[in-house]
């Protein structure tokens, strides 16, 4: 008996070990160890063994089952991670193959314009909404240019009607926020303006931010501060303001300011005409004038204003070369920002 | 303004600066130079050459073999002028050489004579006999024998010489001349300033016919006369008509050259009347209504009675510092001249050179602004210059109205207060120093700083004026960035509006829209091409008095117009899936005088293979789920859209939008090809709904039970309504409904469909057994059968 059981373990050992499948392996088991498997049907032959080794003999062949057992256990997991591994294998498929589901993206001069809002806003700025067409007192009367004054030229309006127009400036915020808030003003004001201007370099519609501050105390090298900051925020690190001085009806003095190249960092360029800087905004100290004419005291109070182009930043930030293509719309220069 | 570096030499000591170092000490001070122009750029290597030898041409009948002199060497050069003769001295081109036009010179062989060079005419220089006399002849430009050969000819020319073209400031009319700029300059760059000197004779009054002079009108404060009588009509010297070439300007005879002269050097515009034509007296009044003169232009102008014009006795004989009536200019037989310089208001001289669409350099400059001073600083000089030339006897008589000159600017500050503005502490010697240097009278009395404004600065009105004079010439460069220390800390922020807005900029970039921006004026014809009805309220819209052009006409009321033209552009450039948004104003015209209401909406477009109502419609949910609105759908009202395509949005009673199909037609009028989709919103609305409260409500604990529902209805039954219909018939207790299968064909009778939804309920308080749910799918059945008819499948 022991012999058999020693065969039958051998060649259940071999049936095991040369199973190619989990089911092919379950059929060996079930043979062998099954209910009228061969190891039961091996245990029937107990009956012609003498009683006293019987017990020794069933060890034998409760050892042997347990280690058949043990066996298609072992020989089973293979089986299952191998055949696992093959179906993996089988599922691969080509990952290169896009199936998108587009983001679409901000205008880039919507995400400029939050840029700029969230750099202003982080240091207490206000931000304010003006009507688009303007009356011309907003405009132009309350900032200190009369009608007909020469400085009108500066900038082609749009006219709708007599005293109203298309705003020119988002300066003409200033003084609507200035009669509703009274210092200490820190505001600024992006919105849309319009100029009769349509070629190669400008649009007739584009974007502007007005920026102000009035307090006591406000200086000049406080302008130049913020304008700083502003300019390392944007331009970078390295990025040099430089003041020159200018006219602006509203404002005196008033300034013209450039910042240093970004492309060729002031050994001149394209981008910078070969000059080394790139002229980006107006400013100046608020015109007392103007405060007064908001109801401000100016012996109290002094303020600085100073106002950008959005687009122009945008195009200098993104490399756009021609203003045009912000208003063209076309998707495969939106896709880019 | 046009500046000749020869022409600031006289005035402001610059010794041997180049154009560039006069730029940039213009820039320091506020004044852009926007090119600096060579005024031979059109001309290269081009030298004065003597012909020593003329021979005919073996081959030609007219073409001559010369030998030039050129200093450095002597060429061969092959003619074709009539008028070369050995002798002659001639300007010529050498290989290599660049002439007007472009043309390039190279060696060649001209009928087997090789040629090397050209031998110029003044029209192949592109100069005419007031640059050089003989410019104009047929033929070579014969130069003055003792002129050095080898010279540049621009030298010879004139044309040797730099030009700045400066951008005056508007605050700045003063320096809108040469003086006003070399005054600048001088400051800029630390040299001396050399103010003009006037020196003439005058003869004495012998009762010649002098005009007199009448103001009638404020919008003269000076008008002042001279008489020249033996007057030579000629022409100007070659350095002042040099000069004014330089800037621009023809040369034409020496009284007129010299009045323009005068406009340029000193900023005074002066007019010369030829005496015969003044009747009388010169009376300065406004014009009568309807008033008719001819300019010297030929033309007839009408006025009106808020212009002013210069008249004598019987007629108007100009129209006040815009130009002359068509007598009153110089002419060959000119012999006496009554000289005008005089001051108008610059804002009359606007108006009316506008009105009469009539512009001269006279009115360019009136429009700008001049000043009390320059009236007898221009006169004195041109009568200076009228001496020099020897072009009239100065006739000793005044005819002069008006105020001659206001009251000087003082201005009474410290150096503190000065400094207030700047930031930084500037000294009150340095202050002195500067504003001295441009001509500001300072007395310093302890603290104090007496300052009084010389009359042409106009623009200094106080200690900010004064402040902007200083840190201007004491350099920005020197300004310490400061960070606000004394102001008061503010709470800033964007309004809620603005949050909201971009909200929904970030949904629907979730959602794969771009961007776009349009301009906020459209074509007129906009709502013609969206098929809007006649009584549309989108047609009433805001005109622009002066668009740039029809596309730019009218203030949108709509987005949807350029959200076609957008898709309509992209994909005649082959972009064909897509998807677009734009948050921008629309305007609706409100009372005549008063401001439109801006309101902001919202378009949506979408090209593509996968797109279609559904996926437009998915956009337009999440943008009112944003908004928490309680919207209802019916079909769409909107012309533009297909009717069975679309659907307009309601809150409430109001529909804030449609979307939709872009109607065939439509399509055709925006050459569109293929279907297209489009939402439009009006966003007010929703953007001024109050931000409701969010409050957590319960989550079931307990398992759901999910059912399938067939049924068959109505082919014109909504899904969405009958879904609508199983949720309230369920109330709380269910979950979800969802669509999962519609049928129409076999089994299902014609006019009908199958609808097939998966519904899932749940309780919040409780395991739903299957007697509950049997209960809620008979209340569903029921209430379908009520309501659509339907048959259970």
């Amino acid at each position: 008996m022991e012999e058999q059981i020693a065969k039958l373990t051998e060649d259940c050992s071999a049936e095991i070990a040369s199973a190619a499948s989990e089911s092919e392996l379950y059929s060996v088991k079930v043979r062998y160890l099954g209910k009228s498997g061969l190891i039961s049907e091996l245990m029937k032959g107990m009956r012609n063994v003498p009683p006293e080794q019987r017990p020794a003999m069933g060890k034998i062949v409760n050892e042997a089952r347990s280690a058949l057992e043990a066996r298609f256990s072992a020989r089973g997991k293979e089986l299952h991670d191998k055949e696992l591994a093959d179906r993996l294998a089988a599922e691969k498929i080509d990952i290169t193959i896009d199936r998108n589901r587009p983001v679409g993206r901000l205008h880039p001069l919507s995400s400029v314009k939050k840029r700029l809002v969230d750099f202003f806003v982080s240091m207490g700025f206000d931000v304010m909404d003006g009507p688009e067409v303007e009356t011309d007192y907003y405009n132009f009367e309350a900032l200190n240019v009369p009608k007909d004054h020469p400085a009108r030229d500066m900038q082609d309006t749009f006219f709708i009607d007599e005293g109203i127009l298309l705003r020119s400036q988002t300066s003409a915020s200033q003084v609507r926020y200035m009669e509703k808030v009274k210092p200490p003003i820190k505001m600024i004001s992006p919105g849309r303006v319009f100029r009769n201007d349509d070629d190669a370099t400008h649009s007739p519609v584009f974007h502007q931010l007005e920026g102000l501050v009035v307090d006591k105390g406000i200086t000049m090298c406080d302008l130049k501060g913020i304008l700083d900051m502003f300019a390392k925020h944007f331009f970078g690190k390295d990025t040099q303001v430089r003041f020159r001085p200018s006219y602006f009806p509203f404002t005196e003095p008033s300034v013209e300011v450039d910042v240093s190249c970004a492309m060729c960092h002031g050994a001149g360029c394209r981008i910078c005409k070969g000059t080394g800087w790139i002229e980006i905004l107006g400013a100046g100290i608020v015109n007392r004038k103007v405060l007064r004419t908001c109801g401000i005291d100016p012996d109290e109070y002094t303020g600085f204003a100073f106002g950008f182009g959005i687009d122009r930043i945008a195009n200098i930030i993104h490399s756009i070369p021609h203003i045009k293509l912000l208003y063209e719309n076309d998707v495969r220069f939106l896709r880019q920002f | 303004m046009k500046l000749p570096i020869c022409w600031l030499k006289e005035f402001a000591d610059i010794g041997d600066a180049s154009p560039e170092d006069v730029a940039a000490s213009l820039l320091r001070v506020g004044f852009e130079v926007e090119e600096i122009i060579y005024a031979g750029a059109d001309i290269e290597n081009v030298v004065v050459g003597k012909v020593i030898d003329c021979k005919p041409h073996e081959n030609s009948d007219h073409l001559h073999i010369c030998m030039v002199d050129v200093a450095s060497e002597i060429l061969q050069i092959v003619c074709g002028a009539p008028n070369v003769n050995t002798g002659d001295v001639v300007p010529c081109a050498l290989v290599g050489a660049r002439l007007p036009g472009g043309v390039n010179i190279k060696a060649g062989e001209l009928r087997g004579v090789t040629s090397y060079g050209m031998l110029c005419s003044g029209a192949e220089l592109g100069i005419d006999d007031t640059v050089i006399e003989g410019a104009e002849v047929d033929g070579l430009l014969q130069l003055p024998k003792d002129t050095p050969l080898g010279t540049d000819i621009r030298k010879v020319l004139g044309l040797d010489e730099y030009v700045l073209d400066v951008s005056v400031t508007a605050n700045r009319p003063d320096c809108q001349s040469v003086v006003g700029l070399a005054r600048e300059v001088a400051a800029s760059m630390g040299v001396k300033f050399k103010a003009p000197v006037n020196k003439y004779r005058t003869v004495p009054y012998a009762g010649e016919y002098m005009p007199t002079v009448a103001i009638k009108s404020d919008i003269c404060s000076r008008y002042t006369g001279r008489l020249i009588k033996d007057v030579k009509i000629e022409s100007s010297p070659k350095w002042m008509r040099d000069r004014l070439r330089l800037v621009g300007v023809r040369p034409i005879n020496n009284i007129v050259d010299i009045t323009n002269y005068v406009l340029f050097e000193i900023g005074q515009p002066l007019h010369s009347f030829d005496v015969r034509f003044i009747d009388k007296g010169i009376i300065v009044r406004n014009a009568a209504e309807g008033e008719k003169i001819t300019a010297l232009d030929g033309k007839e102008y009408t006025l009106s009675g808020d212009m002013l014009v210069i008249a004598d006795s019987s007629k108007p004989v100009a129209i006040a510092g815009v130009m002359g009536g068509e007598y009153s200019g110089i002419m060959p037989d000119t012999s006496s001249v009554f000289l005008e310089a005089a001051r108008f208001e610059r804002r009359s001289v606007r108006v009316t050179s506008r009105r009469l669409g009539l512009r001269s350099d006279s009115s360019a400059r009136y429009e700008k602004g001049v000043d009390y001073g320059s009236v007898d600083e221009g006169r004195e000089r041109a009568l200076a210059l009228i001496y020099k030339l020897g072009a009239g006897k100065i006739v000793d008589v005044k005819s002069d109205a008006g105020v001659p000159e206001p009251e000087k600017k003082v201005i009474e500050t410290t150096a503190a207060q000065i400094s207030s503005v700047i930031g930084i502490d500037i000294d009150k010697p340095s202050i002195e120093k500067i504003l001295r240097s441009l001509d500001i009278k300072v007395e310093g009395k302890g603290d104090k700083l007496i300052c009084t404004v010389p009359v042409y600065r106009e623009d200094i009105e106080d200690y900010a004026d004064l402040s902007e004079e200083v840190i201007r010439y004491y350099g920005y460069d020197n300004l310490e960035p400061t960070f606000m220390k004394s102001a008061s800390c503010t709470l800033g922020g964007v309004s809620e509006k603005d949050k909201r807005s971009d909200d929904v900029k970030n949904i629907l970039c979730g959602m794969g829209a771009f961007e776009a921006m349009t301009y906020s004026f459209v074509n007129e014809n906009a709502c013609d091409m969206l098929r809007l009805d006649a009584g549309d309220a989108r047609r009433n819209v805001l005109k622009l008095r002066n668009p740039l052009n029809e596309d730019t006409a009218v203030m949108r009321t709509q987005l949807t117009h350029e959200m076609i033209a957008t898709l309509a552009l992209n994909k005649s450039r082959g972009n064909d899936d897509f998807r677009l948004f734009e948050l921008g104003r629309i305007f609706i015209p409100a009372a005549q005088g008063e401001l439109p209401e801006e309101r902001t909406a919202l378009s949506i477009g979408a090209v593509g293979k996968d797109e279609d109502f559904y996926e437009m419609k998915s956009m337009v949910n999440a943008v009112l789920g944003y908004f928490g609105a309680e919207a209802r759908m019916e079909y769409g009202s909107q012309p533009y859209l297909h009717p069975g395509i679309s659907a307009d949005i309601f809150v409430g009673e109001e529909r804030i939008g449609s979307f939709g199909e872009v109607h065939p037609t439509v399509c055709e009028n925006y050459g569109l090809t293929g279907k297209a989709y489009i939402a439009e919103l009006d966003l007010e609305k929703l953007l001024a709904m109050p931000r409701g409260d969010v409050r957590y409500s319960p989550i079931s604990r307990f398992p759901c039970v999910n059912r399938d529902l067939a049924v068959v209805v109505d082919d014109g039954c909504g899904v969405g309504d009958i879904m609508a219909s199983i949720r309230q018939a369920c109330g709380s207790e269910i979950e979800s409904v969802e669509l999962f299968d519609i049928y129409k064909g076999e089994q299902i009778a014609a006019g009908s469909k199958s609808l097939a939804f998966s519904l899932k309920f749940r309780s919040l308080d409780k395991t739903l057994a299957d007697a509950d749910v049997q209960k809620l799918m008979t209340a569903v059945i029921d209430r379908l059968k009520a309501d659509y008819g339907a048959q259970l499948r």
